[in-house]
């Protein structure tokens, strides 16, 4: 029925962009099956042999793999749906939109969930958790293109410049709170990389750089000299973001001064925290150049690779165990892929606002691929930053098809008709 | 490529934005080529250090065969009780919960106790109802659990070993609602005979593994078992195979997960002996009878190939005592130093000859022309070196006596002076020919060599010059000589076959655990000929005769020893130990082969504190000549089955 609505605009869809979505999608569904199947106890042509329709959809609604497909599809549904208003007419919406994931940002802090993990970043909604600092993401992408779709003359007045640092700085601080460094630090370089193919003058941007290394010089000295550096310079971290911290660096934990009491027991507490990255690395590297093969893998069947994070956060790491250096470079091109036709639609905008919008979703995605799979071979501290389309979670799933949906919406509409 | 074009395109922001992901994708893809090209063996090493354990499996233990190939030493399946812990999971969840509330555990160390409660508590119920089926009380010591625990997780547990028929046939019954509870098969060393050629065979104790760099490789060996003496030691490497070893994945809290066979064990050879196990009966037999709690040692010796067909000493020893763990109560009683039953008198006791020795004595003056065989000598009965000297006690009376008289009444007061006549270096020299003072090689780790004096000697043993006395005593078999029953046995031989002084055989073949493996049956070699006597026949056979007679004559010594319709040709010896002037106690000896028209066998008999030569051995050896004599009847090749006794 939408077919005669949709047939004149087909062939303005990126087909590219959606070839590789659908790649990593399939992917994503494998590889979460795989990082589960030690779990299972019967296979699923087995279980729909034995139970009846309604106990055997009952288990399938339990399945990790199933619950990501249907992720998938609602996703792939947002996201046509995101495509039949055109851009220009949902950031008119965009400030809604801000304004409302900033709240629940606060509601989060106070009623949030803690998925035992520790920190409140859910919201429980029985059937599925919502996790609003990924939605605060594509709300904040759209928000600060709308506020950055402005006259040059009026980017280069400082104030618009504070206002726009300010829109970043809110759900910034808010998420940092949760606490969730990761998830917080992604808006940094997509706020960096708007502004700057918006074209807010250079000095801010260097400013706004130069600003950011001092911040995270500061940070590593205070980790790894913390003894050196006055007081009031110092910055509080979460005792358990610093040890990840400690571990990236490869640090002692003990303080020089230590005892052998306190030293062995900060030995052991260090193991503690380096373990799921150094089981992480060991499946990564063990992978060799073509993999031990589908539902091969032995670290996360074997629960040396923590069952917790195998199938979301590390979930690379059994891509990579799996399918090896082969299968690793060939997700790093699928999201090539994805990356490259989203700078091509952000090229071929027909103005700053889609343009903008296009860069903020390239450059989360990139940020989250780079974190996230850097995370795996540690060449970035482990935080909780999921890698699209890849890792299990609905809400990380959605986001990311309707961000998808976002680039898509840019292209369709790049004329006037 | 279409989707790099904008990397060309006039918009300078944005091709800086590519710029960046496509650096980024670099540092990605060369990340990921370090990490799994460049360190995969890196990697790879420590994917197999976390999750795999190596077990070392021992190989089957080879059989020890007598000559007819009836079981001397073979294997029995041992039956252990073991749990695998990594099925008790659920218990030790279940458990643990419950442990946590009843301590009220909140803080970690308060809940890592709960957890060791909560499997110790699981693991010893499991053990105590596993004692109730096998009706044994049992316990679990819960300082040996936590270290099995901690240290070996993926191993399993065991329980109770060794169970007893009745208690495997329980446990089958009733155990198979106990989880993770399980009979385990173990290679046993069964000895059916017991104490049957328990010296010659040797025992087991458990292996100990050296610090080679090949043992490195294993993380647990499976027990395992190495010949401590006897067979068992010598050909400890043959008789054990080549271990195998197998693979077994471990998970990340080290509980058992899968394994894989990566090398199959391979059986050890089977050793076929050259003893003949009835004839080995018999002699033990016999000598246990030769008188009340016998001390001695019997040698059987087919005297033209060498072959030891039976070797005895007494009190013996079951080796079985040994396989699993031997008791603290058994070892005591098997290391008693007043009776040393694991200690080989045959081959590793040393005692003076006595008058078996003048089987030496007179060969060596025959050969110097010396001694004339039919010559009278008149005998007062004693003999006295020089008027002052000690007189020398005889046993035979006094009387004119010839060669043969004087050694089957075995004179001392003829062998005395004919010895000195021919001079010890003669004495020394024959003795020498009969390699007296050498090992004879026995391959049981039991091998003593005795002592004999070089010819030219002026000094004794124990320091002191060498005076005539000394040669006087040397010419009854006493003082400066002392000798194993097996080199005496080959003497013995050397006489009967001719001259040849053999080295005895006891191992005839090694042959493959599988016949039709086509792996090639190992002979031993014909026994290696030490010495040749080059004594003239002539003499030899005035010596035979005399041995002869000593059966034979109604007057001799070792008459008991008459066998009907088998010539027993023989030499009895009594050498008395004293301690200054007064008596203690005398070995007694009886050297003899047979039958005298075409000699097979030697047989020599040595007892403790024995009455005499004639009275204590002699009828030993009757008694096992009769046994050779019924070996002869026996269709050859024929194993009498190895009756299972447990």
């Amino acid at each position: 029925m939408y077919e005669t609505d949709l047939n004149p605009r087909q062939s303005r869809i990126d087909w590219l962009m959606i070839a590789g979505l659908l790649g990593l999608m399939v992917y994503g569904l494998l590889f979460i099956y795989s990082a589960k199947s030690v779990e299972q106890t019967a296979s699923i042509l087995q279980q729909y042999r034995d139970l009846n329709l309604w106990q055997f959809a009952r288990w399938l609604f339990g399945q990790d793999y199933f619950k990501q497909l249907i992720w998938y599809a609602g996703g792939i549904g947002m996201a046509v749906a995101v495509c039949f208003v055109d851009y220009r007419i949902l950031a008119r919406w965009s400030m809604v939109g801000y304004w409302a994931t900033i709240i629940l940002l606060v509601f989060v802090m106070f009623f949030g969930s803690t998925k035992g993990w520790g920190a409140r970043r859910w919201i429980d909604l029985g059937f599925m958790s919502v996790q609003p600092s990924e939605f605060a993401k594509i709300a904040f992408i759209v928000a600060l293109a709308h506020f950055l779709s402005r006259p040059n003359e009026e980017l280069r007045t400082p104030k618009i410049f504070w206002q726009a640092i300010g829109l970043i700085a809110l759900p910034f601080l808010l998420i940092l709170k949760e606490p969730d460094l990761g998830s917080a630090l992604m808006f940094l370089p997509v706020g960096l990389a708007m502004m700057f193919v918006g074209g807010v003058p250079k000095r801010y941007i260097g400013m706004l750089v130069g600003s950011g290394a001092v911040v995270a010089g500061l940070l590593i000295m205070d980790i790894l000299f913390s003894d050196l550096l006055p007081k009031p310079l110092r910055i509080e971290l979460e005792p358990y973001q610093k040890r990840r911290l400690l571990v990236y660096f490869n640090r002692d934990f003990a303080p020089p001064n230590a005892t052998e009491a306190e030293r062995r027991r900060a030995r052991e507490e260090e193991r503690k925290y380096s373990y799921n990255i150094d089981q992480a690395l060991i499946s990564v590297g063990s992978g060799g150049f073509t993999g031990k093969g589908w539902c091969q893998g032995t670290q996360n069947a074997l629960g040396f690779l923590p069952r917790g994070v195998a199938h979301n956060d590390f979930i690379f790491s059994v891509v990579a165990e799996e399918s090896g250096f082969v299968g690793s470079v060939i997700v790093i091109m699928l999201y090539t892929v994805v990356l490259f036709t989203g700078i091509r639609i952000a090229s071929q905008a027909r103005d700053r606002l889609g343009k903008l919008m296009a860069v903020g979703v390239v450059a989360l995605f990139f940020s989250q691929v780079f974190v996230n799979i850097g995370m795996n071979i540690r060449i970035m501290p482990v935080t909780g930053v999921p890698l699209p389309l890849l890792s299990y979670g609905g809400s990380s799933v959605l986001c990311s098809l309707i961000a998808a949906g976002i680039m898509q919406n840019v292209y369709v509409y790049r004329k006037s008709y | 490529m279409l989707i790099f074009d904008q990397l060309k395109k006039s918009d300078p922001p944005l091709r800086l934005l590519s710029i960046c992901v496509l650096a980024g994708v670099g540092i990605l893809i060369a990340g990921l080529w370090y990490v799994q090209i460049v360190s995969y063996q890196r990697y790879e090493e420590s994917l197999r250090t976390q999750s795999l354990r190596t077990v070392r499996l021992p190989g089957v233990r080879g059989k020890i065969l007598d000559r007819n190939g009836n079981v001397l030493a073979e294997n029995r399946p041992g039956y252990n009780v073991n749990v695998y812990l990594e099925e008790l999971r659920p218990y030790f969840q279940s458990e643990y919960l419950e442990a946590k509330k009843r301590l009220k555990a909140k803080t970690l160390a308060e809940r890592t106790t709960a957890g060791k409660v909560a499997r110790y508590t699981v693991v010893s119920n499991l053990v105590y109802s596993v004692g109730g089926v096998v009706r044994v009380p049992l316990t679990l010591q819960d300082t040996n659990f936590h270290k099995h625990f901690n240290e070996r997780i993926w191993l399993p547990l065991p329980v109770m070993q060794n169970l007893a028929p009745e208690q495997v046939a329980r446990f089958a019954e009733s155990a198979a609602n106990l989880p993770g509870v399980d009979l385990e098969v173990q290679s046993v060393r069964y000895y059916p005979h017991k104490t049957t050629a328990a010296h010659i065979l040797g025992y087991l104790t458990a292996y100990e593994p050296s610090e080679d760099e090949e043992e490195l490789r294993y993380n647990y060996r499976l027990p395992e078992f190495q010949g401590k003496v006897g067979v068992e030691a010598t050909f400890d490497e043959e008789l054990r195979g080549s271990p195998g070893a197998k693979n077994m994945l471990v998970n990340n809290l080290g509980y058992r997960q899968s394994e894989s066979l990566i090398e199959p064990a391979q059986p050890g050879r089977n050793i076929v002996l050259t003893i003949d196990l009835e004839v080995q009966k018999a002699a033990e037999k016999a000598l246990a009878g030769a008188k009340a709690d016998a001390h001695g040692a019997v040698v059987v010796l087919d005297v033209n190939t060498g072959d030891i067909i039976a070797l005895a000493s007494a009190p013996t020893f079951d080796p079985n005592v040994f396989v699993p763990r031997i008791t603290p109560d058994e070892y005591s009683k098997l290391n008693d130093p007043a009776t040393k039953p694991m200690f080989n008198r045959a081959s590793f006791g040393v005692y003076q000859p006595g008058s078996i020795f003048k089987i030496v004595v007179g060969l060596a003056a025959l050969e110097r022309g010396t001694l004339r065989p039919h010559d009278k000598f008149t005998s007062t009965g004693y003999y006295q070196l020089t008027p002052r000297s000690r007189p020398i006690n005889d046993t035979a009376p006094a009387g004119i006596y010839d060669f043969e008289r004087a050694f089957y009444l075995s004179s001392n007061s003829y062998f005395i002076e004919h010895g000195l006549r021919s001079g010890l270096d003669s004495i020394l020299a024959m003795g020498k020919r009969f390699c007296l003072g050498e090992k004879t090689g026995i391959p049981t780790r039991q091998d003593l060599a005795g002592y004999f004096a070089e010819p030219g000697t002026d000094r004794k043993y124990l320091g002191g010059p060498w005076l005539a006395g000394d040669t006087a005593n040397l010419c009854i078999g006493q003082g400066e000589i002392m000798v194993t029953p097996l080199q005496m046995a080959v003497m013995t031989a050397a006489v009967a076959n001719g001259g040849k002084v053999l080295r005895p055989r006891l191992v005839d073949r090694l042959e493959p655990a599988d016949p039709y493996s086509g792996e090639a049956v190992i002979r031993l070699p014909p026994a290696e000929v030490r010495s040749e006597l080059g004594v003239s026949p002539r003499n030899l056979q005035i010596v035979r005769d005399a041995m002869l007679a000593d059966v034979e004559h109604s007057d001799g010594s070792g008459r008991p020893a008459h066998v009907d319709g088998f010539r027993v040709c023989g030499k009895t010896g009594t050498a008395e130990n004293k301690i200054g002037n007064t008596l203690q106690h005398k070995t007694t000896w009886f050297a003899s082969y047979g039958p005298y028209e075409k000699p097979r066998y030697a047989v020599l008999v040595m007892v403790e504190r024995g009455v005499s030569g004639g009275k204590t051995c002699a009828p030993v050896a009757k008694k096992i000549y009769e046994a050779l004599v019924a070996m002869e009847k026996r269709p050859p090749g024929q194993p009498i089955l190895a009756t299972m006794q447990r």
